[in-house]
């Protein structure tokens, strides 16, 4: 077991030094002009930061004024933030222009688009605009391509696994090299189809994955087709498993264990590129890599039983009998295992990527789910009445080999299917893929799916997404969907937004209910033809940090009072008006009017003192507004007084 | 339940002869429609479920607020939940005490929007209007939970959810038995072979 035990631990820390967090799908987080930014002066260029890193030679952004025209010099290229792109921006007069981009994950390949847009001057914003879909469904050629790759790591692993540990010693080598030949052909096969369908998108970090995998292939089909190969030391660590030829680590069986270290190697490819390592947290990517390793010493072991065991072994006698019995009963046991880890990793993982349990049927990632899971029960219980029913019977020397060749041609049926179903599951977006959306809560009311997207966690002007499904389908021509806000913290009256349908079961609206930090409930109503109105509430931390955006909500405390300080909006971006708020609470927990309350400003550059307004008939009691037009980007220190009873400190951060 | 029914009937009923003796129409939506102004609401607010309530119209002259009388029959008025999933024909009936005034009783028996539907004729006037609960209009049905002393009785829909949870347990109970018996049968053909 020592030299397993290196390759594990070399192939484990390989994982460890080359995943980097990243994530599945490129998504946006924050954007300079930000979305819906209203600017003072034209922006020479447009910046957005996305979730994970995306590959500028597959992106693209389009700035485009209300007639369609462009404006960018279409020089996308990394901005310098880590998962930044930036395109530089013609003189561009007063009006609405809307931002269309399109990344390409430098992790996976994977495509998503989005929009946003902003207005110079006084002009109105453009109308939303239509939302494509934000990860487009995977073509044909990724689900063939995937399939091959699984179905090869699957074989060679676990083929390798099998005639290492579990085999006995009188296994026909000639079957075993041509199991792994077939196994690194699929390879081979997978990971050039995966790269043809990527094309000239193609990232460099995935294609560096996928060479790394198709070279693995090459490697079980060499050592396959000549196993001398294998006792050649630079062939051997090019293999990365090539230490096990190298001196102390030397073994006599060379050959099996470079194909084992070609398929654990192939298989760590898999998981570097899924959605495990788009969590970014090196738990999924151990549970992702312990689910694939399992999988491929089940599946790849019973293809490895059937081919080089069951179909060449006699039990005609007693003895011949036991002798299989034996290996049947080593396989069954190391398949319990196998198995036992896989359900625990894929449960764990899924506790990870679904939102809803009625996610299984109702995306198509937990639908590939459900069948996957359904599929392994089935694969089990064949495996399991194998090792209740035919085992024993074997080692009693019973004949029964027919019998148990016809069940695990099944499992291997069931075994084909399954990573049909594995290709679709790793080329879905997850539903708990992580949102650029600030909030982002799933919930399921009377029969329909309710999604809510809040894009921007502080107070002031945000924009409120409702996506409303049925099952897969989306429910488009609702009458009405409605938004009702109250504060849980205060009584603001109850205010409602009334959504409008801009893509195929999405409802958006946009406002300034949640003007206020704290703690906000949206009910939400969907009225549809013909049934009774659909109503849940979802309840919104507004200036809590949560998601990607940062909250400038602070509690300054001044003299005898208290204020609630925030900005609108929460990230203040230079150039661009932006209007502070100081809620005035007394030592009673009652808002404190008529006072007069200034702020002065210290920072990169002069702002005069400005003295709050106070209107309680449109901001509510101890709201008092200060309006600024503009601030240079910069840490800006502001103290807020109140009259001569005391002076509070806030600080505001302003970025480019 | 039948109790605090009868208690919130009377409430509402008592309330509702004061909404219609003042002649005043708190929470209640207005609205010009032709030459004239529509306040349409609830009988009683705040409306509860469950307890006896209905729509409550008035109809003045916009200019001179000169009640309108005799449309009892000349306008129709039906309550509507949700997207049309049902709907209730309601009579309207007038009160000699309160000229213009007009109401249709029914108990709303769900939380939540209702719509008044009002067609017909006004005079010369065509009607058609659907007025809606809302928070810039008249409220919604709300629960009772808040008046409910010592025990909170349990709504109906919350019983029917009760009840749904239940039938899902019995039924994963029913599956995880029938395969117990199997898995016991199987067990048994197997240790006799």
């Amino acid at each position: 077991m020592r030299p397993l035990a290196v390759i594990v631990t070399c192939v484990l820390s390989g994982a460890v030094l080359m995943g980097g967090a990243a994530e599945a799908h490129a998504n946006y987080v924050r954007s300079n002009p930000a979305s819906d930014a209203r600017l003072v002066k034209p922006p020479t260029e447009v910046r957005i930061e996305f979730s994970e890193p995306p590959d500028p030679k597959g992106s693209d952004i389009q700035v485009l004024d209300t007639t369609g025209k462009r404006h960018d010099k279409g020089d996308v290229g990394p901005s310098g933030d880590p998962n930044g792109l930036r395109v530089s921006l013609e003189p561009i007069p007063d009006g609405g222009y809307l931002v269309a981009w399109t990344t390409t994950s430098a992790v996976d390949g994977h495509t998503t688009k989005g929009s946003f847009a902003f207005v110079v001057g006084n002009g109105p914003l453009p109308p939303p605009p239509p939302v494509p879909e934000t990860a487009p469904p995977p073509s044909p050629l990724e689900i063939a391509g995937r399939a091959l790759s699984y179905a090869g790591i699957a074989l060679g692993l676990g083929t390798a696994f099998f005639v290492l540990f579990i085999a006995p010693a009188s296994t026909d080598p000639r079957r075993e090299s041509s199991l792994l030949g077939v196994a690194g052909a699929l390879i081979v096969a997978g990971s050039l189809t995966l790269m043809v369908d990527q094309g000239a998108k193609l990232p460099l970090r995935l294609g560096v994955m996928l060479g790394v995998r198709a070279f693995a292939g090459l490697m079980l089909t060499a050592v396959s087709l000549t196993p001398r190969l294998a006792l050649m030391r630079p062939v051997g660590a090019l293999a990365g498993g090539g230490v096990m030829t190298l001196g102390p680590f030397a073994t006599f069986r060379p050959r099996r264990m470079i194909a084992l270290a070609a398929g654990i190697a192939a298989a760590m490819t898999a998981t570097l590129v899924s959605h495990a390592t788009a969590l970014g947290s090196l738990g999924s990517m151990a549970l992702d890599f312990v689910h694939v390793l399992s999988v491929s010493v089940w599946t790849g072991g019973v293809v490895a039983l059937l081919w080089c065991v069951l179909l060449t072994r006699r039990d005609e006698t007693a003895e011949d009998a036991r002798a299989l019995g034996s290996t049947v009963w080593r396989f069954s046991v190391t398949a319990m295992i196998a198995a036992a880890l896989l359900i625990t990793a894929g449960v764990l993982q899924s506790f990870d990527r679904l939102v809803l349990i009625d996610d299984l049927y109702e995306t198509p990632y937990g639908i590939a789910l459900a069948v996957k899971i359904v599929l392994v029960l089935v694969a089990l219980a064949i495996g399991g009445f194998n090792l209740l029913r035919w085992g024993p019977r074997l080692r009693a020397g019973i004949r029964t080999r027919t019998a148990l060749i016809r069940d695990t041609l099944a499992e291997t049926a069931i075994f084909v299917v399954i990573i049909v179903a594995a290709s679709f599951l790793t080329a879905f977006a997850p539903p708990a893929q992580p949102s650029a959306a600030a909030y982002d809560q799933t919930q399921h009311v009377s029969g329909l799916r309710l999604e809510m997207l809040v894009a921007s966690a502080g107070a002031g002007r945000n924009t409120y997404v409702l996506r409303v499904h049925q099952g897969l389908a989306p429910i488009t021509g609702a009458e009405k969907v409605a938004f009702r806000f109250t504060m849980v913290e205060h009584d603001m009256g109850q205010q409602e937004l009334v959504a409008t349908e801009r893509a195929a079961g999405e409802y958006v609206a946009d406002g300034s209910p949640t003007a206020m930090y704290g703690t906000w409930k949206i009910q939400t109503i969907v009225r549809l033809a013909g049934r009774e109105d659909i109503s849940t509430v979802f309840t919104l931390p507004v200036g809590a940090p949560t998601g990607g955006g940062t909250t400038t909500s602070q509690v300054v405390t001044i003299g005898p009072y208290t204020a609630i300080v925030f900005t609108d909006p929460a990230t203040p971006q230079s150039g661009a008006p932006v209007t502070m708020f100081a809620v005035l609470i007394g030592k009673d927990g009652n808002p404190v009017t008529g006072k007069q309350v200034s702020a002065t400003f210290s920072g990169p550059s002069s702002q005069a003192p400005i003295n709050g307004i106070e209107d309680a008939a449109t901001l509510g009691p101890g709201r008092y507004k200060f309006p600024i037009a503009a601030l240079d980007a910069g840490k800006w220190s502001i103290t807020i007084a109140v009259g001569n009873e005391g002076s509070g400190p806030y600080s505001l951060d302003v970025s480019r | 339940m039948s109790r605090l029914l009868a208690t919130l009937a009377a409430a509402a009923v008592v309330v509702s002869s004061f909404a219609v003796n003042m002649n005043v129409a708190l929470g209640h939506e207005h609205r010009a429609v032709g030459p004239y102004t529509f306040m349409v609401g609830w009988i009683a607010e705040p409306a509860y479920v469950n307890a006896a309530n209905g729509l409550s119209l008035d109809v003045i002259e916009t200019g001179n607020s000169k009640p309108v009388e005799g449309l009892a029959t000349t306008l129709q008025a039906e309550v509507i939940v949700g997207g049309g999933a049902k709907k209730l024909s309601l009579a309207l009936a007038t009160d000699k005490e309160a000229p213009g005034h007009y109401a249709g009783s029914f108990i709303p028996t769900k939380i939540g929007d209702y719509i008044f539907h009002i067609f017909g004729t006004a005079g010369s006037t065509k009607v058609d209007e659907r007025f809606e609960s809302g928070p810039n209009a008249f409220e919604g049905v709300v629960s009772t939970d808040s008046l409910q002393f010592p025990d909170r009785i349990a709504a109906n829909a919350e019983l029917a959810a009760r009840l749904d949870s239940l039938q899902t347990l019995v039924i994963a109970a029913i599956i995880i038995g029938v395969l117990a018996l199997l898995a016991s049968v199987g067990g048994l053909v197997m240790r006799r072979r």
